[in-house]
């Protein structure tokens, strides 16, 4: 009887250990594949992830390629779609009638509300009709560079008095929104990729995707680790090229989000000037704090907007409110290339 | 008669206890099916004291049975292709007599995995899966040595416990 | 144990190791191949080796172009006709799942095999 359990025992102990053995030697037996997709956001989408085979992971990423495709429409500002009720729709819309909005739609101007009180107003999705003014300059002058030129203060002060963001009015049990002011116009570009990437990395989940980094357009988003369970990394780009090495910080990244507001993507030159996409509610000029700030959130939506925000505050100022805010945290870099950054960014100690 | 019937129940009870503990143990090869083959030592047990047939009846009865408890079809398919030829190579093995059970074991283990992942690349049509060959050759004779020192002390025991066959 | 036993598991060890060796000088020898991958419009056009210098000049339906070029491993984009010029600004690439694009164009080169990349993305 004693020997049986001995027996037992060792049989237990030995299956243990082998467990532990073939765990060491695990491989886990899933690929990297990478996708990239420049119909989305008019902006590079890239998509690196984990699958048993090409094909599952190409069929996923298809059905993360439609998802994308229907925010797109969904946020889109400057067109029309067919059964598509979009936010140009409401804009259309201002100040004649509600009218019907997608559920995502709701949800996604829910978050520009409570963005703008959680940024007290550094983030305004009602703030679209100075933002075009901008757009169109800055779009024209790109094209014919020699004859660039900056948007007259007296319209640009025309167009900011028509951001009052109580004006946007929902109506989610009827779903309709309604802007109040005829003149007033939504941008939701400050949260709309956010948005989307947080909706994504959701959905990515429920397809079963559960080693995924994806990039809308500078948006990083990392659903779980690597397939080895470790990190992804993600560099911090360097808004000045001339300066060494391919980026300015590499930061371990699993199951959140990071996003950068720079000013070297969007811009444009005038007089030898350079005039950036993002645009501070204070002063309806772009704003030129320092070059980048960097967000990383457990939230996406929440990254985008936070990272909006502090790039039209200064640093300290900004460095203020992060450390006030729990799971949301920065990295500036600045104007000497210098780097700042809150308390819990945990950059890696290498150097 | 009733007695070898009974022997043989336990034995495949045992054999499907081993099979769900080692569904229950946390390993993940990435590869489906790919385990370390626990049930093996009951297998080799019952081919070491009952024979060829009553060891790949055994199997059988086993694989099918963990397959509809708590595997699925993919894992059963690959579960058989593993099985059915380590036991092939165990029962030839015995016969030439070369090797002692642990070595018979080693070549069980080995052949369990190897037959596995020759399904998978077949199943999966991903030849690049053929990578894994050396791991699994390494993770299947370590198997094999443990699973066979442990049938080896488990015949000798057996066949005094309970008379032979 | 009988030393057959011995030398069978000795035996196996060793192919392992030396199919473990084998496949590993392999896929080293696979990733050394480094090629910039040129798509337009998600259609493959050519795949040029990062280590033969050269300059290629990507032609569109519609005039539009960028021209590519490899120098010592690494691929460039140094002239192009789009507005915003994103692609020409956008430093060298040379390891394995880095790339270059233009928007505009709707031009990918993209970095296969090669060198692993030191970071998984990028946030700009």
């Amino acid at each position: 009887m004693k020997k049986k359990y001995i027996m037992s025992a060792a049989l237990l102990f030995s299956a243990l250990l082998l467990a532990v053995l073939s765990r060491h030697s695990s491989f886990g037996g899933m690929q990297r594949y990478e996708a990239t997709f420049l119909d989305v956001f008019d902006t590079v989408t890239s998509i690196t992830g984990y699958a048993k085979s090409e094909e599952i992971f190409t069929e996923q990423v298809e059905l993360l390629h439609a998802k994308l495709q229907r925010y797109h429409q969904l946020f889109d500002i400057y067109h029309s779609y067919e059964g598509v009720h979009n936010i140009k729709d409401i804009n259309d819309a201002a100040g004649r009638r509600p009218v019907e909005a997608d559920p995502e739609v709701i949800e996604l101007l829910k978050l520009g509300q409570d963005m703008y009180r959680r940024t007290e107003g550094k983030v305004n999705i009602a703030y679209g009709s100075v933002l075009a003014v901008w757009h169109e300059y800055r779009e024209a002058g790109i094209e014919n560079p020699q004859n660039a030129q900056l948007p007259p203060a007296d319209l640009l002060g025309a167009c900011a008095e028509h951001t009052d963001i109580s004006k946007l009015v929902i109506d989610e049990g009827a779903g309709t929104v309604f802007l109040e002011d005829e003149e007033m116009r939504l941008d939701v570009g400050s949260i709309g990729k956010g948005f989307a990437a947080q909706r994504l990395a959701e959905y990515a989940r429920e397809i079963g995707m559960e080693h995924v980094l994806f990039s809308l357009g500078g948006n990083v988003c990392a659903v779980g680790a690597k397939a080895d369970g470790t990190p992804w990394r993600v560099g911090i780009e360097k808004p000045r090229p001339e300066a060494q090495g391919s980026y300015v910080q590499a930061v371990e990244l699993a199951g959140r989000s990071l996003v950068t507001s720079g000013d070297y993507q969007r811009y444009y030159e005038v007089d030898g000037r350079r005039y950036c996409h993002i645009i501070d509610p204070e002063t309806g000029m772009p704003a030129e704090f320092f070059p980048s700030v960097t967000v990383m959130a457990e939230d996406s939506g929440m990254a985008d907007a936070f990272s909006t925000a502090l790039f039209v505050m200064g640093q300290e100022e900004g460095l203020a409110l992060v450390e006030e805010l729990e799971d949301v945290e920065a990295l500036w870099v600045m104007e000497d290339g210098g780097i700042r950054c809150s308390s819990g960014f945990g950059i890696d100690e290498e150097e | 008669m009733a007695k070898k019937a009974a022997y043989m129940g336990m034995l495949t009870a045992l054999a499907f206890v081993f099979s769900y503990i080692e569904s229950l143990l946390p390993i993940n090869l990435g590869i489906p099916g790919v385990k370390l083959g626990l049930a093996n030592l009951v297998v080799i047990v019952a081919l070491y004291t009952m024979g060829v047939r009553a060891a790949f009846t055994l199997s059988l009865v086993r694989i099918v049975l963990a397959g509809f408890t708590f595997g699925s079809p993919a894992s059963m398919i690959y579960s058989l292709a593993g099985g059915m030829l380590s036991l092939a190579v165990m029962a030839v093995a015995r016969k030439a007599q070369v090797f002692s059970a642990t070595g018979v074991s080693v070549l069980g283990g080995v052949s369990h995995n190897v037959g596995q992942i020759f399904v998978a690349i077949l199943v999966m049509e991903n030849t690049s899966l053929a990578y894994y060959l050396p791991v699994l050759v390494l993770s299947g004779t370590a198997a094999g040595v443990l699973v066979g020192i442990l049938a080896a002390v488990l015949v000798k025991r057996l066949k005094k416990g309970i008379g032979g066959y | 144990m009988k030393k057959n036993d011995v030398i069978l598991i000795a035996g196996l060890l060793l192919a392992a190791l030396a199919a473990f060796g084998g496949i590993s000088w392999y896929l080293a020898a696979d990733t050394q191949k480094a090629e910039a991958v040129v798509e337009v419009d998600g259609q493959e056009k050519g795949r040029y080796p990062l280590d033969q210098d050269t300059s290629v000049e990507i032609q569109l339906e519609d005039g539009s172009y960028n021209l590519l070029e490899i120098k010592d491993g690494r691929a460039d984009i140094t002239e192009a006709s789009c507005p915003d010029k994103i692609c020409v600004d956008h430093r060298p690439v040379s390891r394995r799942g880095e790339s270059l694009v233009c928007l505009p164009n709707k031009v990918v080169v993209e970095i296969e095999n090669g060198q692993e990349a030191e970071v998984d993305g990028m946030t700009h």
